[in-house]
């Protein structure tokens, strides 16, 4: 099992929650929150699916957290 | 952990058995914009994972997908990573920057681009508004501002001046 932490300073909550929709039929997620992150435990087949996947999904999560961003302000 | 020999290690740091590096990086210097910039060119090789090593500094993970990844490759991520956080960061800075200046060329390349207003549009413009206040006189001719006055008994209208003879016999 593999627990992805990312923080909520980086990561919005409604990109982590699109990541973990997109990954869900690679393997079994579970998220709960923490005063500072939102925690994604990844169980999957093997340790390396797990790592793909956990991989991919911070990665997914990140686009969609510098996508909902807003433009550069003056 | 281990250190890499060209990057100091209070900065970068390695896990050659997990096969992550990790860098820390002044938020002051590097905004989060400028980390996402960076992590969007490297999320097709490495999986990447931003998280905050304390109030005032980002710490970026990078874990290069090809499996197998030693000391010196970890390191060549690394520096390219921080390269491209450099470069990112100077051009989040040109766009905060020059925002007004992009957004005043852009409006007046999109005003050009719409061409020549026509006769109706002319006709319906309202001319009689004041273009803008000119409290110094600066957009007055040379004539109005410097002329001759006009003699109390001249019947010239006023803001005539001496030029304005009109070639009468």
């Amino acid at each position: 099992m593999i627990a992805l932490r990312l923080h909520k300073d980086v990561y919005a909550g409604a990109a982590v929650d699109a990541a973990i929709k997109q990954f869900a039929r690679y393997a079994r997620l579970t998220a709960r929150e923490e005063p500072s992150h939102w925690v994604v435990e990844v169980v999957a087949a093997t340790p390396a699916r797990a790592r793909t996947v956990a991989g991919e999904l911070g990665n997914a999560a990140l686009g969609a957290s510098a996508k909902a961003r807003p433009a550069v302000q003056p | 952990m281990a250190s890499l020999p060209s990057i100091p290690g209070e900065l970068a740091s390695a896990d050659v058995a997990s096969g992550v590096v990790r860098l820390t990086v002044r938020e002051e210097l590097y905004p989060l914009d400028a980390v996402f910039a960076a992590a969007f060119t490297f999320i097709k090789d490495c999986w990447v994972v931003v998280d905050r090593a304390d109030a005032a500094h980002w710490a970026i993970a990078l874990t290069p997908k090809a499996a197998g990844a030693d000391a010196a490759l970890l390191e060549q991520w690394v520096g390219g990573f921080a390269n491209e956080l450099l470069a990112c960061a100077y051009r989040h800075r040109l766009a905060k920057d020059h925002r007004a200046t992009v957004e005043a060329v852009t409006t007046a390349a999109m005003a050009g681009a719409l061409g020549p207003p026509s006769l109706e549009e002319l006709e319906d413009f309202d001319f009689s508004n004041e273009a803008f206040e000119d409290p110094l006189g600066i957009a007055m001719s040379w004539e109005d501002k410097y002329g001759k006055k006009a003699k109390a008994g001249d019947a010239a209208p006023a803001g005539a001046t001496d030029d304005d003879d009109g070639g009468a016999p």
